[in-house]
């Protein structure tokens, strides 16, 4: 009789642990982060010195992440207030970027797909976007078109934004690094 | 001060003894209060019904749950099935060069890649001989990623570090030991790189600076390869 209650306790321990690990591959890309804003990047997570959460990351997702010698990548899923990415509202992105011989600046929905658009923008590089007299940039993510540096949201409800690095002489393993990146900030929701 | 001690000594014991002798009162109370008779459903057995039972159960589930999440976790490199190695091998031989296609809303072969990028495939097995991956300079920025099969990088270099065109060779640590010596001097300027597996990925990125020159640096990027040597 005392075996009931021994398969019932097993059943929701599996269920707990498998639970957790599903949520940690779906919902991190690692332990070992750096957060600088909104930003959140993972230097170690491509490499062999990865933590065990962040190999169990890149083996589910199918990514080939970016060694540290050629990239980094930082996400932002929420503006400076801690707000999620509408693709329903206005939101800009609005400072200069750390030294770095190019960047990239990717919009996608919340899964990672690009978001289709007329103009087939995806995002801006460091070549194309159109600079302030001080240097910075100003990208508009909106779902109507606007001037200057525009990425069309599609009117996704959630987005993530991408922006890596290549070839930063920085580096950002330490995390004690201050590197300043650009400010995210909602403007107005339609 | 051997008095206090022994003082102390025996407040403690009378202490104690007091406590036991409180303790066996108090249980002695009990017994003799009437308990309140609760009619029990006669086939329903409750499983967790003291505190101390449910609490033993929680600790059980806690523990055994953290073990199955650190195993899951644990064993979740060799068990994904759809990781970069297996999607890859959907579309390509090993020790060949591929172009991937560029990364559309509706698809992308590896997700989070990044569209302003061309991107080249080589699934490497060394097996047979040490790979030989040249890559000619492109317009802009150009870089060589090498992947362990689960898709853990353990070298990068892009076109700044070595010039006017990446050449390497790759090869296990048991083929570096068997390269004849006068070899290595003479390919000094060949840069060697080590894998820790048999099996493994290198990525061949291209940036294209502006839209315009998508077919330019695809174009450019065909020339490179990726042959096993001898």
């Amino acid at each position: 009789m005392r075996l009931l209650p021994l398969a019932f306790t097993l059943l929701i321990a599996t269920i707990l642990g498998l639970g957790v690990t599903w949520f940690s591959v779906t919902h991190s890309r690692g332990l070992d982060n750096v957060r600088v804003g909104s930003w959140e990047g993972w230097p170690r997570s491509g490499t062999s010195k990865a933590d065990p959460y962040a190999r169990a990351f890149v083996a589910r997702s199918g990514e080939l992440p970016l060694e540290l010698a050629d990239g980094l990548l930082f996400l932002a899923t929420t503006d400076d207030a801690g707000n999620p990415l509408d693709g329903r509202c206005e939101t800009r992105i609005v400072g200069v970027l750390p030294q770095a011989r190019l960047w990239t600046l990717t919009v996608t929905d919340q899964d990672g797909n690009l978001i289709p658009n007329d103009a087939g923008r995806f995002g801006f590089t460091s070549a194309e976007v159109v600079y302030r007299d001080n240097g910075a940039i100003d990208v508009r993510l909106s779902p109507r078109a606007r001037t200057g540096n525009w990425l069309p949201t599609g009117a996704r409800p959630r987005l993530k934004v991408a922006l890596r690095l290549y070839d930063a002489p920085f580096s950002f393993t330490s995390g004690a690094d201050a590197a300043v990146l650009p400010r995210i900030t909602r403007e107005a929701c339609l | 001060m051997t008095t206090l001690d022994d003082l102390r000594g025996e407040a403690s014991e009378v202490a104690a003894r007091g406590g036991r002798l409180a303790g066996r009162l108090w249980s002695r109370f009990f017994a003799r209060l009437p308990r309140p008779h609760v009619a029990r459903p006669r086939f329903v057995r409750p499983r967790l019904g003291t505190p101390g039972q449910l609490l033993l159960f929680i600790a059980f589930s806690v523990v055994l749950g953290a073990i199955a999440h650190i195993v899951s976790i644990l064993a979740m490199p060799a068990l994904a099935e759809r990781n970069a190695y297996a999607r890859l091998s959907e579309l390509m031989d090993s020790n060949v060069l591929t172009l991937l296609p560029d990364p559309t809303p509706l698809e992308q072969t590896l997700p989070m890649t990044d569209p302003a990028f061309i991107s080249a495939i080589c699934l490497y097995d060394l097996s047979g001989a040490p790979l030989k991956v040249r890559v000619p300079a492109t317009a802009d920025y150009t870089s060589v990623s090498f992947y362990t099969s689960e898709a853990l990088a353990f070298y990068a270099l892009s076109d700044q570090a070595a010039g006017r065109v990446i050449e390497l060779d790759l090869m296990t640590s048991k083929q570096k030991a068997a390269l004849p010596e006068d070899e290595e001097i003479t390919a000094a300027d060949r840069l060697v790189i080590e894998s820790p597996s048999r099996e493994g990925i290198v990525a061949v990125r291209a940036f294209v600076r502006e839209r315009g020159m998508r077919e330019l640096v695809r174009r450019q990027l065909e020339a490179a390869t990726c042959t096993p040597s001898n």
